[in-house]
């Protein structure tokens, strides 16, 4: 009976995602949720905003009139999370109300449901007036039918002056057009550390047995192997979610790519340019490589199967060495390792990308600039003039000091430099706060990356906060040093966005293409198949159309960049 | 496991087994036995790992015991108070929504149930239709949001007011009542719902019993309409915020720094998990006499 039930219920799923895209258009008429102006409030709002900060020097907005002259209150579809709940009204919001008169009033969705929501709201034009959007595609869908604000209209010096400098700062963002018109409002990340996949290797183990940090994947290959030598039943080299994670996370920093699907935007090729990693002649390297590894028996031998548990209960238990994954996990490892007996001085740390057999040290680093979140103005919102000067607002110091700090004299403090600063014992409040200090405090003040923040902190935050509490390490602080340091990293490169048609041609070519190779990779790193016949799988990959596709995402990019 | 000793009395007073038939005994009770520890194992198993810690589960070393017993887990659980508000409304949609489903279906069986109903098989054809067809999600949706029930409780209860399998299988129960006694209530002067709330209810209580389970559980561990039509936070089922919780961890955020910790912890997730699981289970065993009747014996009947 649950089962018919259940069969019912992904019925009416599935009928829905159907019937999305042809009835949208239909509706329109019943707008989002929005204004409440109480009159008799706003006087008394006015007496407690408006006084000018002595620290905020180099706030442009800081001007004795308010963003709206009554009150406003302005609805947003918010995306919660689990690690940092997210809370209406928080004292940061509660902070820009006083000095804008404008209140948020959050309508918070569960993550792991937010997708399904967002479709049905959008789909019966029903959504707030600000709705939080995780990627551009949603703008294609939906911009069609006009339930989204164009904003060309307003990103100028004179209407928008705080969100026109990052529009001139970042000539990336013109990715985020669609025929020329944008859309949404993306988030800006502010003084970011940029970490992302990264080798990491147990330093305490090379320093016992006198290894040399290894400089080339070849050297890298050399050091386990001496590691397996002297630790017969380890496995050295681990990963953790089957093939596919190995291939995209270590394609790229050995010379070819994979990005998540194949396709993967190459900063060397051209000066630039989208390849369908597997089907070139460099992901001859990664395989061989791979095989390599394999028959050294270094690389795990469950590769294609391990599994995210697999990969953590290795590395906590000092069975691996070495991960090439997201390098940030090596501190819960060495954490995790400290705690057995005899291991007290482990450390997994993450090594300077090493070299690849093109002489080159590259690697992408995940997205901190332009974070690929983003917000959309719902086009028949009410008082667009005074939300647009507020949003524009929130790309100000004065806005982001308060979305990512919270309260002036309450939870941080101007320093000399005119830069915001947690306070000591406004932090040590926290110190042994779930899940961690940092993110209970994120969340009990409503600020950072994950709350409506458009100029956004999210590391320069933590760290901060994370050194007040005392909770840094010098593993932590190595960590961030190397990374910084490494000329490897690059920023992610930013999709263009595809037509309707584009994304059905794509999604057609990908999915046979794919199911394809994936039957092939294994082959060649286990060395069933000899590395030379990999030029036969790419063959049949052109005859499946991967030109195509390669043609597909570079004109897209071409149209893009044009704008 | 009474039941089971009983039988075995029962057995053994009739007359002595042939070899055969004692071998085939004994297999069976060991082919049954592994497939209820297949059942009871994954149980056992999300609640051992609930109480372990989490470097053993990190290692991967809890299988049959927990190893490094706590109820850490726990307390973090029993501090968040969307669990325990979640808990409030879960009970409150459950409540409510059952009644709202037994009454309903009930008022929508009886009828169906009895041959003078004029346009019975029209009816009846017309119910089972909407087994198979349904008007899709936004169209549910727009009648929802029109009716002005968005974010409400009603929201919840109401749409699913009558399942109609639910409601086949009670009309086929009702219609194994003999028509006699209702004609002689009838003659007694009775209406059709005296008829209904003294006769047929009474009589079927395995039925009743059998619907309230079905019903609760489903309003119980139903996640879906909560998350369409629910905005505000505080009216959330417990099932939304555990599902969160729960998925939460596997949406692997690789471009993310947050990715850096592991903070759903796997312990604290179990621990959601049991937190939400045990009281619909204990429903079990109090409407269990009932539900071994057998929910189908009356459709067999009839």
């Amino acid at each position: 009976m649950r089962k018919k039930l259940m069969k019912r219920a992904a019925g009416i799923v599935l009928a829905g995602t159907v019937f999305a895209g042809s009835i949208l258009t239909g509706c329109s008429g019943s707008a989002g949720q929005t204004e409440t102006t109480k009159a008799q409030q706003a006087a008394d709002a006015g007496e407690t905003g408006g006084g000018t900060q002595e620290g905020a020097a180099g706030s442009e907005s800081s001007t004795d009139s308010k963003i709206s002259d009554k009150e406003l209150t302005v609805s947003v579809l918010m995306m919660d999370s689990p690690t940092q709940p997210i809370k209406n009204f928080a004292p940061a919001q509660q902070e820009i109300f006083k000095k804008t008169n404008i209140k948020l009033d959050y309508q918070i969705v569960p993550s792991s449901s937010y997708a399904d929501k967002k479709s049905i709201l959008l789909g019966t034009n029903n959504f707030p007036d600000i709705v939080y959007l995780q990627g551009i595609s949603d703008v294609v869908t939906y911009a069609g039918s006009g339930i989204f604000e164009p904003l060309m209209q307003y990103v100028n010096e004179e209407t928008m002056p705080n969100f026109y400098k990052f529009w001139q700062q970042y000539p990336e963002m013109k990715k985020f057009l669609l025929n020329g018109e944008l859309y949404v409002f993306p988030v800006i990340g502010r003084d970011e550390s940029a970490n992302g996949y990264g080798p990491v290797i147990r330093q305490d183990l090379l320093e016992k047995h006198n290894l040399k940090t290894p400089e080339t994947f070849d050297e890298l290959l050399d050091v386990l192997v001496e590691l397996k030598k002297i630790y017969p039943d380890s496995i050295p080299w681990t990963g953790r979610k089957g093939t596919s994670q190995l291939l995209q996370t270590c394609s790229y920093m050995l010379g070819s790519g994979y990005g998540s699907k194949g396709i993967y935007y190459d900063y060397d090729v051209d000066g630039g340019s989208y390849v369908f990693g597997p089907a070139d002649v460099k992901f001859k390297e990664v395989l061989s490589y791979f095989n390599k590894a394999y028959e050294l028996g270094v690389l795990d031998p469950d590769f294609a199967t391990t599994t995210a548990e697999q990969f953590e209960s290795k590395l906590s238990s000092g069975k691996s060495f070495f991960y090439l994954d997201n390098s940030g996990f090596g501190q819960n490892y060495t954490k995790a390792l400290r705690k057995l007996d005899g291991m007290e001085d482990a450390v997994m740390q993450i090594i300077p990308i090493p070299e690849n057999s093109f002489g080159q040290k590259r690697a992408i680093s995940y997205q901190t600039e332009v974070m690929g979140r983003f917000y959309a103005l719902n086009s028949s919102a009410k008082n667009k003039e005074e939300i647009i000067r507020f949003i524009d607002w929130m790309y100000s110091q004065e806005g982001s000091d308060i979305s990512n700090y919270g309260v002036e004299g309450e939870s941080f403090e101007y320093n000399a430099q005119g830069q915001p600063e947690f306070k000591k014992d406004f932090v040590m409040q926290y110190k042994d706060a779930q899940p961690s200090t940092y993110y209970a405090i994120y969340s009990d003040l409503g600020i950072t990356k994950l709350n409506f923040t458009l100029w956004a902190c999210n590391t320069r935050t933590w760290f901060e906060i994370e050194k007040l509490a005392g909770n840094w390490d010098e593993v932590s602080d190595e960590y961030w040093n190397i990374v910084e340091a490494d000329k490897a990293y690059r920023q992610p490169h930013i999709d263009p966005p595809f037509t309707e048609e584009e994304s059905e041609k794509i999604k057609d070519i990908m999915v046979d293409l794919n199911t394809m190779l994936e039957q092939e990779y294994n082959k060649y790193i286990m060395g069933v198949e000899p590395i030379e016949n990999w030029d036969n799988v790419i063959a049949k990959a052109e005859a499946m159309g991967v030109r195509e596709l390669e043609q597909i995402y570079n004109d897209a990019e071409k149209r893009a960049n044009e704008q | 496991m009474q039941s089971v000793k009983m039988q075995r009395v029962k057995i053994k007073s009739r007359k002595p087994q042939s070899l055969g038939s004692r071998l085939f005994d004994v297999g069976n009770y060991i082919l049954l036995a592994l497939v209820g520890l297949v059942m009871f194992y994954p149980m056992y198993y999300v609640f051992i790992i609930s109480i372990s810690s989490a470097e053993f589960i990190n290692q991967g070393s809890v299988n049959l015991f927990p190893r490094g017993i706590n109820w850490d887990a726990y307390k973090i659980v029993f501090k968040n108070e969307q669990i325990w508000t979640g808990y409030k409304n879960t009970i409150l949609y459950t409540t409510v929504g059952t009644l709202i489903n037994l009454a309903c279906t009930a008022m929508c069986a009886y009828p169906l149930s009895r041959k003078d109903l004029y346009g019975r098989s029209v009816i009846t054809v017309i119910v089972t239709l909407t087994m198979f067809v349904s008007g899709g999600l936004i169209p549910l949706y727009l009648v929802v949001s029109q009716l002005k029930l968005l974010n409400t409780m009603w929201a919840i209860v109401l749409p699913p007011a009558i399942s109609t399998y639910n409601m086949i299988v009670m009309r086929t129960s009702f219609s194994a009542i003999p028509d006699s006694l209702m004609e002689s209530a009838y003659l007694d002067g009775a209406n059709d719902i005296q008829i209904l709330a003294r006769i047929v209810l009474p009589l079927s209580k395995p039925i009743m019993a059998t619907m309230t389970l079905f019903y609760a559980v489903s309003h119980w561990n139903s996640y879906f309409p909560a998350m369409i039509y629910l905005n505000d936070q505080a009216k959330y089922p417990v099932q939304v915020i555990m599902r969160d919780i729960v998925i939460q961890g596997d949406m692997a955020q690789n471009g993310d720094i947050a990715s850096n910790l592991n903070v759903v912890a796997t312990n604290y997730k179990y621990a959601v998990i049991i937190i939400s699981v045990i009281p619909i289970l204990m429903v079990y065993p109090l409407l269990q006499k009932y539900f071994t009747k057998g929910v189908m014996v009356g459709a067999v009947k009839g």
